[in-house]
């Protein structure tokens, strides 16, 4: 059976809620209790103050030490009372008090301000830019993906007759232009500038027919 | 709170504050007001090193903690909620001095300086703010927790120092001194009463009743 007189309740679960030890219904509780027990806050705080002296080091000058001033907490709240719930509805507007109703759905579909909320040129500039940029993308792409479709059909009409020769290394196949070339400078054999077997370099040397200039 | 705490502590203590401004979000002020509490002397001691003006010094936490309670929903938690009030605070005080044209009374390093640690040098330097008198309350406030410390019986003072000192979380110190959590909850609690009830009166001296 729970003896505990409701205040010392109350501050039990703020020195639990201090400690992080609190949830669910013990944490909505301990907010509770702070919103119908005046003196919870200075207990709050002064929960707060001890464990800030205790963990002062040893050996260095106490900062300013006092109980919080509850004058400027007042001050504060009224000016939070002109406030309105800035972006409240974010998490679940329905939790949102009554009296804040409206502007919970006002805000309702609010993700904070951008930094060019302001500026409706810029908004355009923006845009354009986007465009562009989707659109250079998209000329490369289509580019890029256009050449592998078209270069077979290329090296198709390229293509020469081929015609099959007997050589000293055996049958092979070969271009026919190139054959027409090498038939036509078969008499150019002999050595070449490099001192080798021009059959053999027939197709890389340039030799003008020796009896050409004559 | 001190945020060079063991894992434990910290972690927990982020939860709690994450907790806290879940629940503002969800329009519940009181739990706003718990966080204002719990970092509003951290907070005026920041700005206290960076403004010469002691009326300054009100007006800009005010305004960081407007500031703060405005962009709310847009704190995701990623970083500990007094780091990012923290910065809040810093630039609310740097336009506030751009907007008076005033100089810094303090390094740039104080400025640069994303240590929020309450226990660095910078956070314990007195600042012009803090009247001889208030420098002796602050003694006395010390002294007066210490020494209830001190006289508090063995298993409070050892739950307390394990919790508040050491940082270990209610499990730990459940296991440290062999016994169930819920004992380790109540006499963290009554150790914090008891050192409370002695200190009360200072505190009430300065700001008028509290209790």
């Amino acid at each position: 059976m729970n003896i505990m007189k409701p205040h010392t309740q109350t501050s039990e679960l703020l020195s639990a809620l201090a400690d992080g030890q609190l949830v669910g219904e013990d944490f909505a509780a301990a907010l509770q209790a702070c919103q119908q027990d005046e003196s919870a806050l200075a207990r709050w705080d002064s929960y707060h103050l001890i464990g800030d002296v205790l963990r002062l080091p040893a050996r260095v000058p106490a900062p300013l030490l006092r109980g919080v001033d509850l004058g400027f907490v007042d001050r504060l709240n009224s000016r939070l009372a002109q406030e309105p719930l800035a972006g409240m509805a974010l998490l679940d507007p329905d939790s949102v008090v009554p009296a804040h109703g409206a502007v919970a759905s006002e805000l309702a579909h609010h993700r904070g301000p951008a930094s060019n909320d302001g500026n409706f040129r810029w908004k355009l500039v923006a845009g354009f830019a986007s465009l562009a940029a989707v659109s250079a993308i998209a000329w490369n792409a289509s580019g890029l993906l256009a050449l592998p479709a078209s270069a077979p059909q290329l090296a198709q009409a390229a293509r020469s007759p081929q015609v099959v020769v007997a050589s000293p290394q055996g049958m092979m196949v070969r271009d026919a232009r190139l054959e027409e070339l090498l038939a036509a400078h078969a008499q150019l054999g002999g050595n070449s500038a490099l001192q080798v077997p021009s059959g053999f370099l027939r197709n890389a040397t340039f030799e003008t027919p020796q009896n050409a200039g004559r | 709170m001190s945020t060079d705490l063991p894992p434990s502590q910290a972690e927990k203590a982020v939860d709690s504050d994450a907790m806290l401004v879940e629940r503002t979000v969800a329009g519940d002020q009181k739990a706003f007001e718990l966080l204002v509490i719990k970092y509003q002397r951290r907070i005026q001691r920041l700005i206290g090193r960076m403004v010469r003006d002691v009326d300054l010094v009100e007006d800009i936490a005010q305004e960081t903690f407007i500031r703060a309670y405005r962009a709310l929903a847009q704190f995701r938690g990623e970083a500990q909620f007094y780091t990012w009030l923290y910065r809040i605070a810093v630039n609310t005080a740097k336009k506030a001095l751009m907007d008076l044209k005033r100089n810094p009374t303090v390094s740039e390093n104080s400025f640069k300086s994303g240590d929020d640690d309450e226990t660095s040098p910078l956070e314990n330097e007195l600042t012009s703010s803090e009247t001889p008198d208030a420098v002796l309350a602050s003694k006395e406030i010390a002294e007066i927790i210490n020494a209830a410390m001190d006289a508090l019986p063995e298993e409070l003072r050892q739950a307390i120092t394990l919790r508040e000192i050491e940082g270990l979380s209610y499990e730990e110190i459940s296991e440290a001194m062999s016994c169930p959590i819920g004992t380790v909850r109540s006499r963290i609690f009554r150790a914090r009463e008891a050192i409370s009830e002695k200190v009360k009166p200072l505190l009430e001296n300065q700001s008028g009743k509290r209790w």
